[in-house]
């Protein structure tokens, strides 16, 4: 199916960053923050991530590219998805001194590595009946008509 | 053998309380990770988070074959509660024996107390749109705490118990 990660869900992660799950083959679970998130495609995300930031989730993203990612914050709650998918590194290049410098300008982070997740999964996380639904199943239009349905808020960039 | 210290035991509690929203993270015993946000959550003894289990799908079916896990802080962050608590995991469901132990939590002691939870600590903060129509908890998702690292900026990765 093709994934689209709607307008709404694009505000949330761009506003509040991403908690972002990693785990090792054997399955350990490790957390890091994406405080400065960018979308860069309907279902790429790219995260900016300082080197103490990405030491935490270093070692298992080599081995294991699956990352599942939640949206920080407010957006905890707010915004109700997980989304899952391949996490790509990048420490040099045009695909990293964009983002980089975009979060340096939004955040002052001295990023050391850009983490690209294609995202192939999207659960709804909201408590009840639909919780664990998975909306990447429906077509984009959908899946917008979905959210449109339960919410409309869009939060501001200037949001803590 | 860790121990909570006195805002970790403030911190983890419903944010209704002042507490916090907290990410509970598994992942399955092939290395697929799970993320989903807690709203009943609770320390016990001095090393244990507890977690409700109300709605849960994938976590359950992750931490029945692999109970590694992870908890984080999802909000407030800014408050200094840049933790992220590492352990192992079970679902004490209702017909799990009543003498069942977890590193020392007893599984009627937590039952007793949290198991009707919705009702002791009921999710008036939640919004309406957000909250459940009917609580359905099968049971509690007790952590033994082994360690903790920060996610704080500058100070990410550091052991903080």
């Amino acid at each position: 199916m093709t994934v689209k990660l709607t307008e709404r869900m694009q505000a949330w992660i761009e506003t509040m960053g991403c908690h972002l799950c990693v785990a090792t083959p054997q399955g350990v679970p490790y957390v890091t923050l994406g405080r400065f998130a960018s979308v860069t495609a309907d279902d790429e995300v790219a995260f900016a991530l300082a080197q103490d930031e990405y030491g935490i989730i270093s070692t298992a993203l080599k081995t294991n590219p699956w990352v599942a990612l939640g949206v920080s914050k407010q957006g905890g709650i707010r915004a109700s998805f997980q989304f899952k998918g391949i996490g790509r590194v990048v420490t040099q290049g045009p695909l990293f001194t964009g983002i980089a410098a975009e979060a340096k300008e939004a955040q002052g982070i001295d990023t050391y590595a850009v983490i690209y997740v294609k995202v192939s999964e999207i659960y709804c996380t909201k408590p009840g009946a639909e919780a664990g639904q998975r909306l990447d199943m429906m077509t984009p239009d959908e899946v917008c008509e979905w959210e449109k349905k339960r919410w409309q808020d869009i939060p501001r960039k200037n949001t803590k | 053998m860790v121990t909570f210290t006195k805002e970790m035991k403030e911190g983890l509690r419903v944010p209704g309380k002042g507490g916090s929203l907290v990410y509970l993270c598994t992942s399955s015993l092939d290395g697929k990770p799970n993320i989903a946000a807690m709203r009943f959550v609770a320390t016990h003894m001095d090393d244990k988070i507890l977690i409700a289990d109300m709605f849960l799908l994938k976590t359950k079916m992750n931490i029945k074959e692999n109970p590694e896990v992870a908890v984080a802080i999802c909000h407030p962050l800014e408050e200094g509660r840049w933790w992220v608590f590492r352990g192992k995991a079970v679902d004490i469901e209702y017909g799990f024996p009543r003498d069942f132990d977890w590193y020392g939590a007893n599984a009627t002691d937590i039952l007793n107390e949290w198991g009707n939870w919705n009702k002791s600590e009921p999710p008036d903060e939640v919004p309406p749109d957000i909250v459940f129509p009917k609580a359905a908890q099968r049971g509690v998702v007790v952590i033994h705490v082994e360690e903790a690292y920060s996610i704080e900026p500058g100070h990410a990765g550091e052991k903080i118990l």
